[in-house]
């Protein structure tokens, strides 16, 4: 089931939650919405559910409007960050929620409830939990068994409002994954809610990425990471480094250093500021005729493969820089021998004055 | 564990107070009615003013915990589910009871409801009486304890939140589906201590019933108002007989009210 939002606006008082927010979802999708807490990620999904009721716009289901439909008869599945598990009830009591409460003529016998709970606990692989209650379980057993519950009745959209939000950093690695994997077993179209953007880049098929009430961009994780439709998404995507100077056509100036630039006119004379994304740097022992970026190495932390640099810009420049770089080639480097250190940056995100993106840019 | 002399002492001091404000006091009135055996107290139970007002007691109490746990759990669900003009007024209302005295509530209802009004006149021209009977002390009782079960219930709801009852809509719960099989369930021992409270002040309530019963013997004498009145007439075993009677209700209660406070919080 494919979902249109158009045009959809809301406020909680004088507070504008969602600005005109349109957006399409084609079938059997895993769409992220991404941004930080108060971009209004939330109240669209909630929108989308049913549970809030928007200011204007519309929301359809396979072209068909629901914008007035109540939540209980649109039929998503929709899962909670706080997993919203009923406390009294047990895991098997729980899952079969849904399926007891359909009308005597659509809902299945007692043994085909029995059958389709054991089916889902199979699914989520908790078979042997059927008969604990909430409180027994580990948190991550308790977001499956949400998710069992908000399957059970066959939904042909699914919604997870921040489902790994309240989990530890290893269990949400694997439920994301297997959240990957299920979405491939099950014919669903889902939307997810998360700040975290590794979560975002690495679950969706498409990113939705939100700011302040507005889509920022929307787009495959490797189009938003890559082509940036605003300093916003840039900035919020990774960590960045921020170096500022002036620029007068050719080159980029700030203290000692200097960078040589091209930009083809696209950036005017005067302040310039370049983001560089950490993994498109390296070291070397000597600066080269495009680029004279002098540094010391303040810090270091060996993480696998890569190695996180931290570096103090010498004679220009402000605050510590932070690159990665593969450790075969740090190790190579012998950066305590090395009576100085020049940064050199393989491609750099320009940002002009008035603060739009500009052209990206390598120094040559 | 407390570790100086003064800590044990502050300690001391309110087991002692305790000891001879509340515990003795309540020995006391066993030891009296018993003062002259056993017989006596029989025969004062037996007598048909008291099983009246035992009957009474207990009517009283039988009308108003089921229309005040109605009322509680409307007016609890009322200020967490909505949000509306008013909802802080609402919750500042229901405590009138609580600061109010019984016996200022019971002389408004007279005032109201009395054959002095024009309301009580035009009552009384139905051959309808509220006052000096039981439905103006079930009244009263009502308005003296109808703050207990939402005063419970407003935390705990505001607390709990609203995710599961979402949750079983967004299931296809109807309105009445998601309060009988997911709200109630989260709130049953809470609502239970609620009754219980309000049960207690409904059998102990003297001001404002005594103000609207009219003190009329064999008709409209609860057990508190029997205990003063027997007192009066220096019945002293009648009186500690009932009083008797009164705490051990209290004493019930309070065993309930502990063992469900101990069974919300598992």
């Amino acid at each position: 089931m494919s979902i249109q939002v158009e045009n959809i606006r809301k406020s909680f008082g004088a507070f504008t939650a969602l600005h005109d927010i349109s957006l399409d979802v084609p079938t059997n999708q895993l769409v992220g919405l991404l941004g930080p807490s108060g971009s209004g990620k939330t109240t669209l999904l909630r929108i989308i559910a049913g549970l809030e009721r928007a200011d204007g716009g519309r929301v359809l289901f396979n072209n068909e409007d629901v914008t007035h439909l109540d939540a209980r008869r649109r039929r998503v599945g929709f899962v909670f960050q706080q997993y919203a598990l009923f406390r009294h009830l047990t895991v098997a009591d729980n899952i079969a929620f849904g399926l007891r409460l359909l009308p005597r003529a659509e809902r299945p016998s007692r043994g085909d409830i029995r059958d389709r709970v054991r089916d889902l606990l199979g699914l989520v692989q908790l078979d042997n939990l059927a008969g604990r209650y909430p409180a027994q379980l580990s948190g991550g057993q308790k977001q499956r068994v949400a998710l069992a519950r908000a399957l059970a009745l066959k939904p042909e959209v699914l919604l997870l409002d921040e489902p790994f939000g309240a989990l530890d950093a290893k269990v949400r690695k694997d439920l994301r994954r297997w959240l990957r994997r299920l979405h491939e077993q099950i014919s669903v179209t889902s939307i997810f809610v998360t700040h975290d953007q590794e979560e975002a880049m690495e679950v969706s098929d498409k990113v939705v990425v939100m700011s302040q009430g507005r889509v920022e961009q929307m787009g495959s994780p490797l189009q938003v990471y890559e082509q940036p439709a605003s300093r916003f998404v840039f900035d919020f995507l990774g960590h960045i480094n921020s170096l500022e100077g002036l620029y007068d056509g050719h080159n980029w100036r700030s203290g000692d250093a200097f960078l040589r630039l091209d930009t083809q006119g696209a950036c005017p004379d005067g302040a310039l500021t370049l983001y560089l994304r950490p993994h498109e740097a390296d070291l070397a022992a000597a600066p080269t005729e495009a680029a004279h970026l002098p540094v010391r190495v303040a810090g270091r932390s060996v993480f696998g493969g890569t190695v996180t640099v931290e570096l103090e810009p010498q004679g220009w420049g402000g605050e510590v820089l932070e690159v990665e770089l593969d450790r075969v080639r740090w190790d190579a480097l012998q950066p305590d021998r090395q009576p100085a250190l020049y940064l050199l940056p393989r491609r750099l995100q320009t940002v002009t004055c008035d603060g739009d993106l500009g052209p990206q840019v390598a120094p040559a | 564990m407390p570790r100086y002399w003064h800590q044990w002492a502050l300690i001391a001091a309110a087991f002692a107070a305790v000891i001879l404000m509340l515990v003795l006091p309540l020995a006391l009135i066993l030891h009296q009615a018993f003062a002259q055996g056993v017989a006596p107290v029989l025969e004062a139970l037996s007598s048909s003013d008291m099983g009246h007002a035992i009957r009474l007691t207990l009517v009283v109490a039988a009308i108003t915990v089921p229309v005040n746990l109605l009322f509680g759990i409307l007016l609890a669900w009322c200020v967490t589910h909505y949000e509306f003009r008013g909802r802080k007024l609402l919750t500042t209302l229901i405590d009138i009871p609580f600061a109010m005295s019984p016996v200022v509530a019971g002389l408004c209802y007279l005032v109201v409801y009395g054959s002095q009004s024009l309301l009580g006149q035009w009552l009384s021209d139905w051959n309808v009486q509220l006052m000096f009977a039981l439905p103006g002390m079930v009244m009263v009782t009502i308005f003296v304890s109808c703050p207990y079960v939402a005063r419970v219930l407003i935390p705990l709801m505001q607390s709990q939140g609203q995710d599961e009852e979402e949750a079983a809509v967004l299931m296809g719960a109807s309105g009445w589906q998601v309060f009988w099989y997911v709200t109630l369930p989260k709130i049953r021992w809470a609502l239970l201590y609620g009754v219980v409270l309000t049960n207690a002040r409904a059998v102990g309530e003297f001001g404002a019933v005594s103000v609207v019963s009219g003190l009329i013997r064999g008709e409209t004498l609860t057990l508190p108002l029997l205990i003063q009145m027997l007192h009066e007439d220096y019945n002293t075993v009648g009186a500690f007989t009932a009083a008797g009677l009164l705490a051990a209700m209290a004493l019930i209660t309070l065993l309930l009210k502990t063992v469900l406070e101990w069974r919300q919080r598992v």
